[in-house]
């Protein structure tokens, strides 16, 4: 029997599905889907290996598209809007996130401006996050160039209750009550672009994972540092010191089986998105994020790009992301990295789930 | 009876057709007819910002937008933006 893995890859004009073979030195690209398209995000569906996309489009605006046959049909979801009377309108999708294995049919949709919603029904339907949408703080949110974008959900899986939210820039949400109120987690988060540098919210959370196997442990990339929580989000330390060469970047990933291996790709700084002095490079530390080590064996250099917020992924074998220049790689086991496709789009997402066939 | 043509990206939305011949009063309810309306309208019912809409060769925001009668149009084209990368 044959297997592997395979990326989802969305672009800015479209969403890539990257096959990979004989221990991840090998891939097939097969796209675009959904052509034309700009997808923030896919994933695949754990529980029921059903594919959806946050894809928009500059004229046919925001929408979220599902496959059950892993891309060769597709549905848009059916009803995904604002209320009237919240004076807001969709700008943009960008995460999808399905629910626990106890809720069949449960997904999570992040959105500009600043909204989460929730689909019952596997995504045809889309109902906002009250909570969120009247949140007593929104006045104090304000949109980077992402505009105000919700890009993380994390979902506790020991405590159904609990959702993370995070949102550039408001900064962490927590809800204990499965969604209906939300407390600020952002103690000691620092959001360096303000007079008051450690506000209650306002920080801008690039990206967002909490560690599966141990739900109190949330790893963030934030605008203004890395960080590691111990206490689901009551408080937060700043770890980008001892070996990252900035603690700006946009994407961090994990690995499921180890709670204190954590990776990055710093950028230089929030006024240069590319890497520092073009080496492109993936920081990982084993140990909490108290020391971090370079990856670089097999990335090109000088490369004078970025890796955005949604663009990487890790399984419990490797580590893999794309750039914004349309290259895609894949960690090996000899620790050497394989740029596993070129030339695509601007690569927005990346995903990752094992195929067999 | 007015015949409305969509651009490939739309018609791929609307599985793979590219014109609809439809019975409608406004040229709103002529788009709010086809299966990709929501494409085209946002959750306040607002033409999409970017959206191209000619009846009969005459840009039908410079008409009323969707309120435009159609009357004896025949021909009602949405067409793909103009720039972008």
């Amino acid at each position: 029997m044959a297997f592997g893995v395979l990326a989802l890859v969305g672009t800015r004009k479209g969403l890539f599905l990257l096959w990979g073979e004989d221990d991840r030195h090998a891939w097939r690209v097969e796209g675009p889907l959904l052509d034309g398209w700009g997808v923030y995000h896919a994933t695949i569906d754990a529980r029921d290996g059903v594919l959806y996309a946050a894809a928009n489009h500059i004229v046919y605006g925001p929408t979220v598209q599902r496959s059950a046959d892993v891309g060769k049909t597709w549905e848009r979801s059916k009803k995904l809007g604002l209320p009237a009377c919240s004076g807001l309108t969709l700008n943009a999708v960008w995460h999808v996130e399905p629910g626990l294995p106890q809720q069949p049919g449960t997904l999570y949709l992040g959105a500009d401006p600043g909204v989460l919603f929730r689909s019952d029904d596997a995504g045809e339907t889309w109902e906002p996050n009250v909570g969120i949408l009247e949140h007593p703080t929104r006045g104090r949110w304000f949109p980077g160039a992402g505009g105000l974008c919700c890009d993380s959900i994390q979902l506790d899986p020991r405590d159904p209750q609990r959702i993370y939210a995070c949102i550039a820039s408001a900064g962490t949400l927590r809800s204990d009550d499965g969604g209906q109120t939300w407390l600020p987690v952002n103690k000691n988060v620092a959001a360096c672009y303000f007079p008051d540098p450690y506000p209650e919210v306002g920080q801008c959370v690039h990206k967002l994972l909490l560690h599966p196997a141990r739900p109190e442990r949330l790893w963030q990339q934030n605008h203004c540092g890395v960080y590691r929580s111990d206490n689901g989000g009551d408080s937060w330390e700043q770890l980008d010191g001892n070996g990252l060469p900035s603690g700006f970047g946009f994407p961090i990933m994990i690995d499921p089986n180890e709670p204190d291996t954590a990776f990055v790709v710093p950028e230089r700084s929030h006024e240069y998105h590319y890497f520092p002095d073009g080496r492109l490079a993936v920081y990982r530390t084993l140990d909490g994020g108290q020391t971090w080590e370079e990856m670089s064996d097999g990335l090109p250099r000088p490369a004078w790009t970025g890796v955005l917020r949604e663009a990487s992924a890790s399984d419990a074998d490797s580590v893999y992301f794309g750039t914004q220049s349309g290259s895609f790689f894949a960690l090996t086991d000899s620790g050497r990295w394989v740029e596993a496709a070129r030339h695509l789009p601007p690569i927005l997402s990346v995903e990752v789930t094992q195929w067999s066939a | 009876m007015v015949r409305v043509t969509l651009p490939s990206m739309l018609a791929a939305q609307a599985g793979g057709r590219q014109h609809f011949d439809i019975e409608a009063e406004t040229v709103g309810d002529a788009l709010r007819a086809l299966p990709v309306a929501d494409l085209l309208f946002n959750e306040r019912g607002e033409w999409r910002n970017h959206l191209n809409v000619f009846i009969d060769g005459a840009d039908a925001r410079e008409q009323g937008g969707p309120a435009c009668p159609l009357a004896c149009a025949r021909e009602v084209l949405i067409i793909a933006m103009l720039s972008g990368g």
